[in-house]
């Protein structure tokens, strides 16, 4: 029994930095019916400018570490942000009006010259977080060792998807993002400025992914330049899984990913972790093609 | 228009004729090694020393009275550019080649060498297969797996520890290591209580980790890469689980300790040819010291010293038979050869491989250095 507990924390943990790149894929995709696949590239970019910050600037030395982290993580999420919004600007918008597989093509050929770029800048060897900004401290939670950090990850991602839903849910803002997600015409008619709630969505989207790749990089320590193809492979099965285009489906997707593919390498054998999740997305599009929570169509964004 | 032809001719005939008396005013050795891609940093290590080796001997008058170039082409660590690398190397007259790191590279350019009768030394392969196709050109300087088996087996049991765990990363090289030891130490009447594989390239181990301990393993060999050791360690010390690990050699590389952090990585244990740090022999401490001397710092990789072994052994040969006919120099490695190298002893047995015991023990310190064991 304690050893399930402690799966389910462990891919609760993962599952949270899932669902954080997953909500750019799907509030991406709720807006533009596009798989932005250069999602996964801008979690690196995310990664390495933390890195790049964090030990040229030193925003821990003099104040609380915790404060310091929380002050990096917007600083990168604010730059990953513009990336996103120039992504969209350079790669996106020149084909909306085209048929659907000039944007995948054009996102595809984003995702290569974002790790490229990576590479060129950064490096081709493994880059390493120093390990000494955050205490490493093990909490002993009715028996389970549960790292510190692992718990702060988790928190700092639900914080932030509520801080999304709420956002979203409840500003007038967030009624005109999910306007445009129902109809670009119809919102552009009842004075909704289309183009700027689609640059809005590149800077929401990215920039919480630059956050994950901030608290991968943090909790894990290594980075490297190919890491964004496998994390935004599998956020894009977590979107696909609670529904793609649907903010709480990606929430609970991630989660549930994390936890599926923890349970399966425990119970089953750690060598099919991979496959585990590729035979869940596979089963989610044969029996729910929508995704868990895919049916709420007027909720999309 | 017909004296342009004629021209063209005749500047054509004098490049040719000038071209190849050129080819053979200079000993030209190629250098195949990954200069792009994953590994990258081991391909710069390898063209830095082979060409520091080289410039040596060319001060001191160069081989036979004759310079010796270096061809260096980059085989990006693939299979498939390595052919096309192997493929230009042979045709630009090389006396032999040196290269390169990894087994399936390397088995991808054997049989285009072979072909075009080039001597090949591999540096960075270790797969046992290699050597046993009776490919007479074929050399090696880099230790092989089922040696790397059975060091892991005797470490294991010299150290005491009975139920063991093994893991690897399934790839051919980690996956054969794994299965290797677990052979002998079953034969050992050791128990096995783990054998499985985890996903190189993923960050988070706990999963693995947490099955691993309730395995209750004495001890956990580790047979895949740096990276994922380095995360293994890390991972497994916040879990505050103080079960010692054992490496393979490919976790020799100093990024292990940066990635698992000091406090993490201090125990670690690994098995690895000796770099020339640890050698006292001349050959290694004249090499450090020029290599210092240039670079301002030691090699970091114990693979980019074996292709300096490699340009060693050639150069010894060569001076041996006076000659650069293939089969008198490969005569004279499988039979005679017996020099001191920068990372201890070499000499060839008739498959082209190493004879004698190559593996030490290594032991990570505080202080995040790699010290050998005795």
């Amino acid at each position: 029994m304690e050893f399930f507990f402690e799966q389910l924390i462990n891919g609760l943990a993962v599952g949270g930095i899932y669902a954080l790149i997953a909500l750019g894929y799907t509030m991406v995709y709720g807006v533009m019916r596009l798989i932005n696949f250069a999602h996964g590239d801008l979690f690196t970019i995310g990664s390495y400018l933390g890195l790049t910050i964090l030990t040229a600037y030193t925003v821990t030395a003099f104040l609380n570490p915790f404060f310091g982290i929380l002050i990096l993580i917007m600083m990168v999420m604010a730059l990953v942000g513009i990336v996103g919004v120039i992504l969209e600007r350079v790669a996106y918008r020149p084909v909306r009006q085209a048929d659907r597989l000039s944007a995948v093509v054009s996102a595809l050929g984003a995702s290569i010259f974002f790790s490229n770029m990576v590479m060129l800048i950064w490096g081709p060897r493994f880059r390493v977080y120093p390990d000494d900004i955050l205490p490493r401290i093990t909490l002993n939670i009715l028996g389970l060792d549960v790292p510190l950090l692992r718990i702060l990850v988790l928190v700092t991602s639900i914080v932030l998807m509520g801080i999304l839903y709420f956002f979203v849910q409840k500003t007038r803002t967030g009624t005109a993002i999910r306007a445009v997600a129902i109809d670009h015409g119809a919102a552009r008619l009842m004075g909704i400025n289309v183009n700027r709630i689609i640059s809005l969505v590149f800077l929401i989207g990215p920039a919480l992914g630059g956050a994950a790749g901030v608290m991968v990089g943090l909790y894990y320590g290594q980075v490297n330049f190919t890491m964004g193809w496998s994390y935004g492979l599998k956020a894009f099965i977590a979107a696909v899984l609670g529904g793609i285009g649907n903010i709480p489906g990606a929430m609970l997707g991630g989660l549930l990913l994390g936890v599926i593919e923890a349970m399966g390498a425990a119970f089953i054998s750690t060598a099919w972790k991979d496959g585990i999740a590729f035979m869940v997305l596979i089963l989610i599009l044969i029996f729910r093609p929508t995704g868990i929570l895919g049916e709420r169509v007027a909720d999309k964004v | 228009m017909k004296t342009r032809i004629k021209l063209l001719v005749l500047s054509l005939a004098m490049a040719l004729f000038f071209g190849a008396g050129n080819a053979w005013a200079e000993i030209r050795i190629g250098l195949m090694c990954p200069l792009t891609g994953s590994w990258a940093s081991e391909g710069q290590d390898m063209r830095d020393i082979v060409q520091l080796l080289a410039e040596e001997v060319n001060a001191a008058g160069g081989i036979n009275g004759q310079q010796v170039r270096i061809l260096v082409e980059d085989d990006g660590g693939d299979p498939r550019t390595a052919v096309s690398a192997a493929n230009r190397l042979a045709t630009r007259n090389v006396a032999a080649v040196i290269g390169t790191y990894g087994s399936s590279i390397t088995e991808a350019t054997q049989n285009i060498y072979d072909d075009y009768g080039i001597i090949q030394i591999a540096n960075g392969a270790t797969s046992i297969r290699l050597t046993q196709k009776g490919l007479k050109y074929f050399f090696r300087t880099s230790p092989r797996d089922d040696e790397q088996g059975r060091v892991a087996a005797e470490t294991i049991a010299a150290m005491g520890y009975n139920k063991v765990a093994i893991l690897h990363d399934s790839t051919s090289y980690a996956r054969g290591l794994a299965d290797e030891t677990r052979g002998l130490l079953e034969q050992d009447n050791k128990e096995i209580v783990f054998f499985d594989a985890l996903t190189p390239g993923e960050r988070d181990y706990s999963t693995i980790l947490s099955r691993l301990r309730n395995a209750g393993p004495e001890v956990v060999f580790f047979t895949g890469y740096f990276p994922e050791a380095g995360l293994l360690l890390r991972q497994k010390n916040e879990m505050n689980w103080d079960v010692p690990f054992i490496g393979g050699d490919a976790t020799n590389n100093p990024d292990l300790v940066a990635i698992a952090g000091r406090a993490a990585a201090e125990g670690f244990y690994f098995l690895s040819p000796p770099v020339p740090q640890d050698l006292a022999t001349p050959q290694a401490q004249n090499f450090l010291a020029a290599y210092n001397s240039k670079h301002g710092s030691n090699p970091g990789s114990i693979w980019a010293v074996l292709a300096g072994d490699g340009f060693l052994v050639l150069a010894e040969a060569m001076k041996a038979t006076g000659s650069l006919d293939k089969d008198e120099l490969a005569a004279y490695m499988h039979n005679e050869l017996n020099i001191e190298g920068l990372t201890g002893n070499i000499a060839f047995d008739q498959h082209g491989d190493r004879v004698g015991e190559l593996y030490r023990l290594y032991r990570v310190d505080g202080e995040g250095n790699f010290v050998m064991q005795d």
